[in-house]
């Protein structure tokens, strides 16, 4: 017996017991255990005894002994949390407007903030995606044009090869080359085997290198050798589906824009870039053994190719772009440029440098980098991130003023609370709990908000964003964030609710709500300031749209619309097919030319001289149209002086018609009859008045339109009437003369409006979050004007009983709110003037900002306030007085 | 009508408890059965049969004493309510009721069949 005393029973399955166990059970049952496994070991002996005590605990592991996994606590601040949350709750639910639009605000704010969170989220996830993305660069060629930076990215076809054997800090260099010129960027396709061609977009041509530097992710094919062969092309995996659907297709042949004599044949395909990629394409065609003319691969005149390089690991990309800025420009651009007989080339060369820009910052910071491609801009990252700050805080202010404001209600159980013995710590974590528990609920709502609105925030923003509930960290990000922002906001309602002494409360002699009503003020001053801003905002960003969009051109956009692919016809169908078109009762001219004054069309650059000067002066870079007879009149373009090309007139083959900019930086004050000289000299026979050709957040260029057929593009000018009819002719005529091949249509005034589809984006989307914000506001004012009246509900019944008319009321209730629109007005104009002029500079072209924006904006937001405020001072002063005054 | 619930087991416990009278905790009842009907009983199924018993209010419990050799827990003693005992009442006068409805054939027959 004394031996068995001492023996313990197996100490795991005892604290397991313990753990399990409920409390009020466990002493007697672990005594009736204990008991038994002592007489147990008198009967049979240790081993058993301890076998038997094991499975009895595990036997008693079963409902009614296992402690209930929640409300038996036997700490004492979990209950007392508890309860804050049960006050909490109740204080909620008894006061249902004003939890409502605590909750609806702070709701509507966090649901805006996701999605422009999710906006920059993905604006700044471009490019992440390639596993060597640190070490990948683009080059940049800088030239400072007196302070003006022009930034480049096209190089030389041998650039890239020279780049490799010079530096060996370079692993690998590759290029692409997507210039309309050479036959990239959209074409006919057919299979070899088909006869019907298929219009793409997205076409390139691409090296091997840039492929094994990107390592795109390959569905079929040999990433190494896709298109290491001469004519072979990469397709991305929805094309390959379109082309060859249920096959594997490598190997299969495709025919670009009717070569019969070059098909290539596929030797790769790639999944499709993903939305977060700068460089998207659908057909990348081999430059692998591809000359586009005689000797143009070692050549070092012209620059077409986007170059990108890959650094071996550890290179410091700053300290090589200085040498190659030094040694490229020394080794081979002054060179050239002294072949060529340029005497100031050592003076040019000094203003230019190359940069490498790493790529995954291609995207948001190639602000006046000339790639052609389309790009997201860092300032409205920031601007949005901004925007959504501000909703938050706003959202935050109602939150804070609502809570001060109704402490009146609250004050007498904080008296309560701290006279039976709480701390004020304990009522700070009081109140900080009830706030944690709004800011909570909110994140709720404002999550299945967001996911409600995120379908059309989509198509707003022109994004395919999805909410990334598959992250394992969303759920407890946006928690946290939650518990982040009810910790803020719920940190000043709950030191001044916790501040209050318990005898002046329960005396109810504090001016309850009234102290803190100075901060009110402040904090509604700052809400409406932002709102105004927000405002003022939208209407500059729409006058500015509708300036652009309505300015004088220089050509008219209307009524025109212009069929694209025609080259297929061949030179001379197409003329054919021109005179029959004019034959079309509506028609009202028509003109064969590639070179429209709408961005997408075709543009080149080329330097010119007046003639004879070419080793004197500088050049001017100018673009060089070719068109044909109608072009000006089709355009609607105006004559300054001189004429238009004529059809009488044979010598006009040596004919150059040039605009006002263009004359005016030849110097040519007597333009007509002058010669200026591009790689021959020209009779200049007219200028043209100056239209925008590309957009106008640019200055229009020099440019020049001699004779001649690029016949991609056909454009035919409408008298008014009927289009529809008109197109129907049009494409049945069309079917005549091009059975295989479809036909496609653009109107010119919708692809120039296409042109600010950002900035007409951008304004959509200030609009609707400069709403959320007004919105957001208007709440938290409607509730502090609903809780001022309740208030003065007595003094309110006193002026109705003594004669008080409706409108007294309304102007006594409204005008303390008015005074604080005024002051945010005064303070939200320049602020926004300010914001504004710098968002301006962008554009050459801008909309003066007058003062009657601002009028608008002062008026519209009294208005919104004085409606929001009036509502309740109106309910106020039609309310019986009899209701407010029966208590006393 | 179910007026008063009590299982097979529940009704052996309750049964025990009333024997022991005054010394029924848990190893006593335990080793009582174990005796009396020659069964295993696990601590486990006693423990939530006790449990239940006291839930539906047919037994009342009060803390004993500590012993040295329950390393100073405290023995938790059974006892009967006067609600319990009418429980168990109510189910022997039931079983009784029922024996005596089988008609006496009934019983000769079963018999006879076997």
């Amino acid at each position: 017996m004394d031996k068995s005393k001492n023996t313990k029973p197996p100490q795991a399955f005892l604290r397991f017991f313990r753990w399990y166990c409920h409390p009020k059970l466990r002493n007697s049952i672990e005594g009736d255990l204990t008991e038994l496994y002592h007489e147990r070991i008198l009967e049979s002996g240790k081993k058993k005894a301890d076998l038997r005590f094991a499975i009895d605990v595990l036997l008693l592991f079963r409902r009614g002994i296992i402690k209930p996994t929640e409300g038996y606590h036997s700490l004492n601040t979990y209950a007392m949390f508890k309860s804050y949350f049960k006050i909490g709750w109740r204080n909620l639910i008894k006061q249902k407007m004003f939890s409502a639009i605590k909750i609806g605000g702070f709701s509507l704010g966090i649901a805006a903030c996701i999605l422009i969170g999710l906006f920059i989220w993905d604006e700044l996830s471009y490019d992440k995606y390639y596993p060597d993305a640190n070490r990948i660069y683009r080059v940049l060629g800088v030239y400072n044009d007196n302070g003006q930076l022009q930034k480049g990215v096209h190089f030389q076809p041998p650039f890239a090869k020279a780049m490799l054997e010079d530096y060996a800090e370079i692993e690998k260099v590759g290029r692409y080359n997507n210039v309309e010129l050479f036959g990239a960027a959209n074409a006919e396709i057919r299979r070899a085997d088909q006869d019907e061609n298929l219009y793409e977009e997205s076409i390139t041509y691409f090296d091997q290198d840039l492929l094994d530097i990107f390592k795109l992710p390959f569905v079929y094919g040999n990433p190494s050798l896709a298109l290491s062969k001469a004519n072979s092309l990469v397709m991305t995996r929805s094309k390959a589906e379109k082309y060859f659907p249920h096959e594997n297709p490598l190997g299969k042949m495709l025919i670009i824009n009717d070569d019969k004599e070059h098909p290539y044949s596929v030797g790769g395909v790639i999944e499709d870039f993903p939305a977060t990629s700068h460089l998207r394409f659908d057909f990348l065609l081999t430059l692998t053994g591809k000359e586009f003319w005689q000797g143009e691969q070692t050549s070092w005149c012209c620059s077409n190719y986007p170059t990108y390089v890959m650094l071996k690991p550890g290179v410091d990309y700053k300290e090589l772009e200085r040498k190659m800025t030094k040694g490229v420009l020394e080794k081979y651009i002054i060179p050239m440029m002294l072949k060529e007989g340029r005497t100031d080339a050592y003076e040019m060369v000094k203003k230019a440098h190359l940069e490498l820009q790493p790529v995954n910052e291609i995207h948001l910071y190639s602000d006046g980098v000339q790639d052609g491609l389309a790009h997201g801009d860092i300032k409205f990252v920031w601007l949005f991130a901004s925007v959504a700050g501000f909703i938050l805080i706003i959202a935050c202010i109602n939150f804070i003023n609502l809570s001060t404001a109704k402490s009146a209600n609250r004050a007498r159980e904080v008296g309560l609370r701290k006279v039976v013995g709480s701390l004020r710590s304990n009522l700070v974590n009081q109140f900080l709990a009830e706030s944690l528990l709004y800011s909570v609920l909110s994140f709720v709502i404002g999550l299945m908000l967001a996911s409600l609105l995120l379908p059309y925030f989509n198509i707003l923003a022109s994004k395919s964003l999805v909410l990334p509930l598959g992250y394992w960290w969303f759920v407890p990000g946006i928690f946290g964030a939650s518990l982040i922002v009810g910790f803020f906001a719920g940190i000043y309602p709950s030191f001044y609710l916790s501040s209050f002494r318990p005898i002046q409360v329960l005396k109810g002699n504090l001016s309850l709500g009234s102290k803190s009503s100075s901060l009110r003020s402040a904090l509604v001053v700052f809400q409406f300031t932002i709102s105004i801003i927000l405002i003022v905002g939208t209407f500059i960003i729409y006058r500015q749209m509708g300036y652009i969009i309505n300015r004088k051109l220089g050509f008219e956009k209307d009524h025109v619309i212009y069929l694209e692919g025609t080259h297929m016809l061949g030179d001379k169908k197409i003329k054919t097919f021109k005179e029959e078109l004019l034959k079309l009762s509506m028609v009202k001219s028509v003109s064969i030319g590639d070179y429209l004054p709408v961005q997408g069309t075709k543009r080149n650059g080329n330097q010119f001289f007046v003639e004879g000067k070419s080793k004197v002066e500088k050049p001017t870079s100018g673009q060089f149209w070719r068109v044909d007879h109608d072009y000006i009149k089709t355009m609607g373009m105006k004559m300054a002086s001189g004429r238009d090309f004529d059809v009488k007139m044979a010598s006009d083959s040596d004919a150059v018609v040039i605009n006002q900019e263009m004359a005016r930086k030849l110097g040519l004050k007597e333009a007509v009859g002058a010669r200026i000289e591009n790689y021959r000299g020209w009779n200049v026979i007219g200028v043209v008045e100056d239209f925008n050709f590309e957009s106008l957040k640019q200055n229009i260029g020099p440019m020049a339109m001699v004779l001649g057929i690029s016949p991609t593009i056909i454009s035919i000018k409408l008298s008014a009437a009927n289009t529809q009819h008109a197109i129907a002719s049009i494409t049945g005529l069309w079917k005549e003369f091009a059975p295989n091949q479809p036909v496609r249509f653009s109107f010119l005034d919708q692809s120039y409006a296409r042109m600010y589809d950002d900035v007409q984006r951008m304004g959509k989307i200030f609009t609707s979050f400069a709403l959320f914000a007004i919105i957001v506001a208007c709440l938290g004012l409607f509730a502090l004007s609903a809780f001022m009246v309740e208030q003065r509900a007595r003094e309110i019944g006193i002026r109705i009983v003594l004669g008080a008319s409706l409108k007294n009321i309304v102007r006594l209730l409204t005008q303390n709110f008015l005074k604080l629109v005024i002051i945010s007005f005064l303070l939200a104009a320049p602020t926004a003037w300010y914001v504004m002029s710098i968002w301006l500079q962008d554009f050459v072209y801008r909309a003066d900002v007058t003062w009657d924006i601002f009028a608008l904006a002062g008026v519209l937001s009294m208005m919104i306030a004085l409606g929001t405020v009036s509502y309740q001072a109106i309910r106020a002063a039609l309310a019986s007085p009899v209701t407010s005054l029966r208590s006393e | 009508m179910k007026k008063y619930q009590l299982g097979e087991f529940e009704e052996v416990v309750m049964l025990t408890v009333g024997v022991l009278y005054d010394n029924a905790y848990g190893v006593s009842i335990k080793k009582e059965i174990e005796e009396r009907l020659s069964r295993n009983v696990s601590v486990g199924a006693l423990q939530t049969a006790l449990r239940r018993l006291e839930d539906k209010g047919y037994l009342k419990s009060r803390d004993g004493e500590a012993t040295e050799e329950r390393a100073g827990r405290p023995k938790k003693y059974f006892q009967i309510t006067a609600l319990g005992k009418r429980a168990m009442e109510y189910t022997k006068t039931t079983r009784e009721e029922l024996w005596n409805s089988i008609p006496k054939v009934a019983l000769n027959l079963k018999f006879a069949s076997i």
